[in-house]
């Protein structure tokens, strides 16, 4: 039981990294908190549910495609938000409330396009039956969504760590005034950010059906709050330690199933409160942020 | 400015107890005229938490996203003592803001966060009470997710009252900030805490100070609730959405002010129940379009339109 | 002088506005009965509330084709408006709402919003205001106590009766098939949460061993590691009691991990068979017991459309957008007690309301089973059978009912294969 809780925890966890992977970017680039993280993951569900409801396009498919279109997304929509809000007082909180709207514009454009109750993929699209793993058994999806993260991970850190605009983008992530300064297109770098980011949450979203078995409108909120632990217990502005809180959160959470079923929720924002108090800048962070 | 900083001018503290008055005066004669009580109650009941976190938030700079979580340990507070001692009201209304406090000091040590850390360790403890509350084990205790019933002590017309007079304390509060000399050291921590430590201002003691009165209003007011509404569930006094509503409430009005939070609440919360009731079927998307609009072209809040950035707004 | 005169006119004015607004009230028939209700486009809620508003707002569609429906208290056909607020699943706003209808849009009849939690608000203020709370699916038990003469639940039992059937044939049928131990997981909220202290008091005394009873969550939506802890524990029968997504995610984990239970329980395949059917699939969905739904039974109702004609009705109105299920049919039995209860009180007065509904009790047939009230409020009829889904092969699926023995028509294939 307990390999089973710990392998189970690091492939949930590894899928939790993904949820989360975007919201961290975003928030490392620009210093702002999206709030409708979750609603984008959503739409990325949706996506992949009409596609394949419609037109029989497998997921992982649609999971290409939509990587690109919300790229394309983001872009207007950096440009639209977030510089006039970089030119307010108190940026980072106010973000939380202009994203907040727009999560809410999203949650309702879904409901009335999609209609309330839950839908789903079958799970038989990704491939039939358990896959064993070290002599257990898991459901396919799992496998198939770890190893879906851990692509995704290692893109972003090729991205950050070997491209030129990476580079720039970890200038920015570093010291944004200094990088302006020095000539860093940094509104450019930026808008990239924030669409790589979003399309994390649908990429990540593709994958919900299967992970959360069912995906409603109103699924954003609580994806969103359980990104924020993962990002927090990872540290906050460090893309590649949302892994590592991914599979911690990952693994508290399976084993609280395990053990305490009905206090699940409870250990990743004990885990949280703990883990910034132990070390503000969470478990992977470098720099200091504390007053 | 520098003459203002070390000593307040007495002559701003007249229109902010005018403001004061006439605000508490409506909420008491407004059942009169208007028959929706509970449109009236929860405008205060938003009055009272945007300004409870006007006092963290605007005099300090900390936002607790999880403001809720005084409200609920209030609410819930109150009821228990309510349901398990028989404790009158008015008492029981005592020891719900005390639970409140007292999780106020538990989480004290989240002072040492800043910016976006701070607001979500907070949130992270609200709901980590309210799955505390709501545990099928504690259920002989907190009623878990069965949710509480205080039909006995339902009261409509005096946990009205109550809650007007609580409208009064916590303006009163927000007008000793805006006035004191304490709330400008407040301020003072929040614009440079390392300066105003060497001026000689108390950072720490500052701060904590200003969490636990903005925890004891939202405690007090979360005690009334649960005594106003009488049946309801966890989720009804933790619910994230008020917390989000208080904020989006005071930074639309204006923080650090005492009108600021206040026109916040009634032009928002107002435009809020009108679109409710004459457009619901719209009614998510108006009004998250309305605070993407507002958020987008009035940053820093009605107030700044007053102001033109004299900060002599009271 | 002109302005005693002028006083004078006042007065007469008043005086005769007043007259005639009396003597308007007693003679005159309103032209519409104005019925109040909530729902939840978005939020948590929004799932369980949707179906049931839309059924309202089919069933106001079709009684005003017909110019309305009769009132008795009036002697005639009047049209109904049904005015209806979006909470979004707060609480809070829900409490304005309810408030706003009874005071200012003053509403003859006050409608709860779907589940439990958003109809717990509405329980005290009701009563406040000494209005009938017409509530169609709050089950809590909470809601319902001796001194409050002011609510009727009108589209599910209470939920503590609602796991009756499973436990009874559990307790009666179990030791012939061999089941002894069984384990229940539960969602953490009133209505499964109830659900679950009904089943536990059901078995008290009997042969049965619970070896496993644990709460989760309800935004639990991940179950593999769970299964795996039940599977340890070898089980003769599993109890899953959620909502919606949580028996989706349960019964999608328990296929996709390849775990086979010789019995499993769940709420909702039963209650919206053709959700669980999209999301889950027909294999998964395979030899699972459920509540019964009234589309298997097809109670012949002495009142309103039978089930199928609703279904078509529905399907013609809302067509993918909101799916056909057990919360549809909730929706409109709330109307047909509506339409029943107005068509039988002597006057529109609140407790003469009340009376009427308690008339009802035990002789109203609908779609749903036969509406019967405890004396304090709370439904007791409307008892769904206990069920096992078979594969029929197409894709759709077939319900055995297995208990109580008087409604049965076929046996358990235990274990599942």
């Amino acid at each position: 039981m307990l390999e089973y809780s710990l392998l189970a925890g690091i492939l949930f966890g590894l899928y939790f990294g993904l949820v989360a992977l975007g919201l961290n970017l975003i928030f490392g680039v620009m210093k702002i908190v999206n709030l409708a993280h979750g609603d984008f993951l959503m739409l990325g569900g949706y996506g992949a549910y009409i596609v394949f409801t419609d037109f029989h396009v497998n997921p992982l498919i649609t999971l290409l495609v939509e990587i690109v279109i919300f790229v394309l997304i983001g872009f207007p929509l950096y440009y639209l938000l977030v510089p006039r809000l970089q030119a307010s007082r108190d940026p980072e909180m106010l973000s939380l409330i202009l994203f907040f709207g727009l999560s809410q514009v999203i949650e309702a454009l879904a409901t009335l396009r999609f209609g309330s109750s839950e839908r789903s993929i079958p799970g038989t699209v990704l491939g039939d039956g358990p896959i064993s793993l070290f002599q257990q058994t898991f459901p396919v999806a799992w496998v198939v969504s770890g190893a879906i993260s851990l692509l995704a991970v290692g893109a972003i850190y090729i991205y950050l760590y070997r491209t030129r605009i990476g580079q720039l983008t970890r200038a920015v992530m570093a010291q944004r005034e200094e990088a302006l300064s020095t000539g860093i297109d940094v509104q450019r770098i930026s808008a990239i950010a924030f669409g790589i980011g979003i399309a994390g949450a649908a990429v990540a979203g593709v994958l919900s059906p299967f992970m959360m078995g069912s995906i409603t409108p109103s699924m954003g909120v609580g994806i969103t709050i359980t990104s924020f632990a993962v990002i927090v217990i990872g540290s906050l502005g460090n893309p590649l330690g949302t892994v590592a809180g991914g599979i911690i959160y990952g693994v508290a959470l399976m084993f609280m199933q395990t053990y305490f079923s009905s206090w699940a929720n409870l250990l990743p924002y004990l885990l949280l409160i703990a883990i910034l108090l132990v070390k503000p800048t969470g478990l992977f962070g470098r720099r200091m942020r504390n007053a | 400015m520098r003459r203002l900083a070390v000593r307040p001018a007495p002559k701003r503290l007249i229109p902010m107890l005018v403001i004061l008055v006439a605000v508490v005066a409506a909420f008491a004669a407004a059942p009169r005229v208007y028959s929706n009580q509970l449109l009236l109650f929860n405008t205060i009941v938003y009055l009272v938490l945007a300004q409870g976190l006007n006092i963290i938030y605007g005099f300090t700079g900390y936002l607790p996203f999880g403001y809720v979580g005084f409200f609920g340990a209030g609410a819930y507070g109150f009821s228990l003592a309510v349901l398990h001692w028989h404790t009158p009201p008015l008492a029981a209304l005592a020891l719900g803001t005390l639970v409140a406090i007292i999780l106020a000091l538990i989480l004290t040590p989240l002072l040492r966060l800043s910016g976006a850390y701070f607001a979500v360790a907070n949130l992270a403890a609200s709901e980590a009470v309210l799955q505390i509350v709501s545990n099928p084990n504690l259920t002989d205790f907190t009623k878990g997710p069965y949710g509480i019933s205080l039909e006995k002590i339902y009261n409509p017309t005096l946990s009205y009252g109550a809650a007007v007079v609580t409208l009064a304390f916590t303006l009163a509060i927000v007008v000793y900030l805006k006035s004191s000399r304490f709330g400008l050291a407040l301020q003072a921590i929040r614009e440079d805490p390392i300066s105003a430590g060497m001026a000689g201002v108390n950072v720490v003691r500052g701060r904590v100070l200003a969490w636990l009165m903005s925890a004891l209003v939202a405690g007090l007011i979360g005690g009334i609730f649960a005594w106003y509404v009488s049946v309801f569930y966890p989720e009804t006094v933790f619910d994230l959405s008020v917390s989000i509503f208080a904020i989006v409430f005071a930074l639309f009005g204006g923080t650090a002010t005492l009108v600021g939070p206040i026109l916040g609440v009634l032009i928002l919360y107002g435009i809020y129940n009108v679109i409710g009731i004459s457009t619901p079927a719209y009614f998510q998307l108006i009004y998250g379009l309305l605070i993407v609009l507002l958020i987008l072209f009035l940053p820093n809040g009605i107030v700044s339109l007053i102001d033109r950035g004299t900060r002599r707004v009271p | 002088m002109v302005r005693r005169t002028l006083a004078a006119f006042l007065i007469g004015a008043f005086v005769a506005l007043g007259v005639c607004g009396t003597s308007a009230r007693a003679a005159q028939a309103p032209p519409t009965i104005k019925i109040g209700t909530l729902y939840a486009s978005a939020g948590s809620f929004a799932a369980i509330s949707m179906p049931v508003h839309k059924a309202l707002l089919l069933w106001e569609e079709q009684v005003n084709a017909q110019g309305g429906i009769y009132v008795k208290a009036y002697g005639k056909k009047i049209p109904i408006k049904i005015i209806a607020y979006d909470d979004q699943s707060s609480t809070s706003t829900a409490a304005t709402l309810y408030n706003q209808l009874i005071t200012q849009d003053k509403v003859d009849i006050l409608v709860s919003d779907s589940g439990s939690v958003l109809t717990s608000v509405a329980v005290p203020i009701a009563r406040e205001h000494q209005m009938l709370l017409f509530d169609q699916t709050g089950t809590g038990m909470n809601f319902f106590t001796s001194d409050n003469r002011y609510i009727v639940l009108l589209s599910d039992p209470i939920s503590n009766l609602w796991p009756k059937n499973v436990a009874e044939f559990l307790v009666k049928d179990g030791p012939k098939l061999g089941i002894k131990r069984v384990a229940m997981l539960y969602s953490t909220n009133d209505f499964t949460g109830s659900q679950a202290t009904g089943f536990r008091d059901f078995l008290k005394g009997s042969s049965i061993d619970v070896v496993y009873d644990h709460g989760v969550p309800t935004n639990t939506s991940s179950y593999t590691v769970l299964i795996q802890t039940i599977k340890a524990l070898n089980p003769d029968a599993v109890i899953e009691l959620g909502y919606p997504n949580n028996d989706i995610s349960f019964l999608r984990d328990l296929q996709g991990s390849g775990t086979k239970f010789k019995m499993v329980f769940t709420v909702y395949p039963g209650l919206e068979t053709d959700l669980l059917l999209k999301t889950v699939g027909e294999k998964g969905l395979a030899y699972t017991y459920t509540y019964t739904p009234p589309t298997v039974i097809k109670y012949k109702p002495d009142y309103g459309m039978d089930l199928d004609t609703f279904k078509a009705a529905w399907i013609k109105k809302y067509k993918d957008t909101t799916d056909f299920g057990f919360n549809a049919v909730a929706g409109y039995v709330t109307a047909l007690v509506l339409e029943k209860t107005l068509a039988t009180s002597e006057s529109m007065d609140q407790m003469a309301l009340r009376k009427a509904v308690f008339g009802l009790s035990g002789k109203l047939r609908t779609l749903d089973g036969t509406f019967m009230l405890r004396g304090d409020g709370a439904q007791i009829g409307e008892l769904t059978p206990l069920g096992q889904i078979v594969p029929s092969g197409n894709g759709e699926v077939k319900f055995v009912i297995l208990y109580p023995p008087e409604a049965a028509n076929g046996k358990a294939v235990y274990p599942a294969p």
